[in-house]
C-alpha cells in the first residue's frame, strides 16, 4: 500500500509539480526524504506524505564545497544567509 | 533556456528566499513590515492566515457549514454548464473539504490535486476522503503550498478552482496569471473570492465602537475586491471569456459572538498586516452590543452579509470564439435591413 501510493506519488509530482519559486522540477531524495529543486539548491520537506511547497518551508542546500563566489547574489542585507551558484540546468 | 534568463531567474529567487529566511530565522513575530525591501505591496499576513487555517481544520472538525457548501455548490453547479471534461484538476485553498464534498463526479475530474497552506487542513482532507463512497473516490494529490508561489507546471491542468481563498493573496492578479499559466489552452478557471459587502454590519459595529470607547479606529475587516474589479482582475490576469457573477448570503446569528465563532471556523478572520494587536475586552463587549442594536431582528438574531464573487476565465485556445476586428466589417447596416425586411 505505502510503496504503491509512493510509487503513484512519484508518478504525479513528475508531472504536476515543480519548485514554487524557480518553476523548475524537483528532484525526491528519498534518503532525507525531501524533494530537492536542483535549480536553486532548495529542499522542501515532506511531512507525513505530503509535500510542502510553501517557499518558507524550504531550506537552502548547504554543501561542503563552495564554488566560487557568486558575487551578483550576495546582497548587503542577506548576507548572513549562507548561497551557492546554482547546479547547471 | 538561455543562461542569462536563468541565472536572472536565479539571483531573484533566491533574493526572495534569503529574504524569507531572514525574516523567519530573526523574528518570531508575524508584524513585521519592511514595505521598503518589497515591491508589492504587503496587506495581508500570510504566515498568520496559515495559522488561522490551521485552527480552522481543528475546530471546524468535519461539520458541515451551510455557507460554504452552498458557495461551493454554487461554483462546481458551473462545471455541469460545460460540455468538456476536465481530467486534470486544481482545487487551491479555501474551502477544500465543502468542494471535495459537493464534487459528486462532476466534470470528468481523473486526477485532482488539493493544495492548501496548512498542513492540518490537507491531513483533514485526506483523512475524510477514505470516508467517501467508492464510487466518488478520485486519484488525488495533496500538497502544501501557497497561490502566491502555485508549486505546478507550466500547462499542465485542464481546471482550477478556487474557493473563497484568493480573497487573501497579497497580489491577486499575480496569483491568477499563475494559475493561467499553469493551465492548458482552453483549461478553466473558476474561482469564488469574498467581495466587498462582505461583514459590512462588523465593519459598521467595530467602527461605531471603537469610535466610541478608544476614539480612533483600526482596521479589523479587511479590504476585498469590488464586483467591478473582478471582470479587470480576469482580463488582467489574460482570461479569455471572462464571467463575473454575484450572489450575497445572508446568514442569521443567535448573537455577534457567534459571528466571530463561525469566522474563525472558517479561517476568515482579520490577518492584516496592519491589524491592531489588541482588542480590549469593553470595545469587544461595545461591538457585539452595537452590532445588536443597529442591526438585530425581533427574535434577537444578527444578520451577517457574505457577498461572495464568482469568476470564470479561460485559458486562450483557438477554438474559442472572438470579437472581429475594429473596422473589418464588411456588410452594411443598411444591407441587413433590406435583408430581414423593415419592421412594419
Amino acid at each position: 500500500m505505502t510503496r504503491g501510493r509512493a510509487a503513484l506519488l512519484l508518478k504525479q509530482f513528475n508531472e504536476i509539480l515543480v519548485c514554487p519559486l524557480s518553476k523548475q522540477p524537483l528532484r525526491l531524495c528519498e534518503e532525507s526524504n525531501t524533494l530537492i529543486s536542483d535549480a536553486l539548491g532548495v529542499s522542501y520537506p515532506i511531512v507525513d506524505g505530503i509535500p510542502c511547497l510553501v517557499p518558507t518551508d524550504g531550506k537552502l542546500i548547504e554543501t561542503p564545497n563552495e564554488d566560487d563566489g557568486d558575487d551578483a547574489t550576495s546582497d548587503s542585507k542577506n548576507g548572513d544567509v549562507r548561497e551557492r551558484a546554482p547546479v547547471n540546468p | 533556456m538561455k543562461p542569462s534568463s536563468s541565472s536572472s531567474l536565479f539571483i531573484k529567487s533566491i533574493k526572495l528566499l534569503s529574504r524569507i529566511q531572514i525574516r523567519s530565522t530573526r523574528l518570531f513575530s508575524t508584524d513585521i513590515i519592511d514595505s521598503s525591501s518589497t515591491t508589492n505591496p504587503k496587506i495581508f499576513d500570510r504566515a498568520l492566515k496559515r495559522r488561522h487555517r490551521d485552527r480552522a481544520a481543528w475546530l471546524s472538525n468535519r461539520r458541515n457549514d451551510p455557507l460554504i457548501d452552498s458557495v461551493a455548490e454554487n461554483l462546481l453547479d458551473r462545471l455541469q454548464d460545460c460540455k468538456r471534461e476536465f481530467p486534470k484538476a486544481l482545487c487551491l485553498g479555501g474551502s477544500l473539504m465543502a468542494v471535495r464534498r459537493s464534487l459528486g463526479g462532476r466534470g470528468g475530474i481523473e486526477t485532482l490535486t488539493m493544495m492548501d497552506s496548512s498542513l492540518e487542513m490537507i491531513r483533514l482532507c485526506r483523512e475524510s476522503e477514505l470516508e467517501l463512497p467508492d464510487r466518488e473516490k478520485i486519484e488525488t494529490l495533496y500538497v502544501v503550498g501557497d497561490e502566491e508561489y502555485l508549486p505546478v507546471k507550466e500547462g499542465s491542468l485542464d481546471l482550477v478552482i478556487s474557493c473563497l481563498g484568493m480573497h487573501w493573496t497579497n497580489d491577486l492578479p499575480g496569483a491568477m496569471i499563475q494559475c493561467r499559466m499553469a493551465l492548458k489552452p482552453d483549461g478553466l478557471f473558476l474561482a469564488a473570492i469574498l467581495g466587498g459587502e462582505t461583514l459590512r454590519e462588523m465593519r459598521i459595529a467595530c467602527t461605531v465602537a471603537e469610535m466610541e470607547r478608544e476614539g480612533g479606529i483600526s482596521p479589523r475587516v479587511s479590504p476585498l475586491a469590488q464586483v467591478r474589479d473582478a471582470g479587470n482582475l480576469l482580463t488582467r490576469a489574460g482570461f479569455a471569456l471572462p464571467g463575473v457573477d454575484v450572489d450575497e448570503y445572508c446568514v442569521r446569528y443567535g448573537s455577534a459572538l457567534e459571528v466571530v465563532e463561525h469566522l474563525r471556523a472558517m479561517g476568515e478572520t482579520n490577518a492584516l498586516v496592519q491589524r491592531s494587536r489588541l482588542l480590549r475586552r469593553d470595545t469587544a463587549l461595545a461591538t457585539a452590543a452595537v452590532y445588536q442594536s443597529m442591526f438585530g431582528a425581533e427574535d434577537g438574531t444578527v444578520p451577517a452579509t457574505y457577498q461572495v464573487i464568482f469568476m470564470t476565465g479561460w485559458k486562450e485556445h483557438s477554438s474559442q470564439q472572438k470579437a472581429k476586428r475594429r473596422g473589418s466589417a464588411m456588410v452594411s447596416f443598411d444591407d441587413i435591413q433590406k435583408h430581414f425586411g423593415t419592421p412594419n
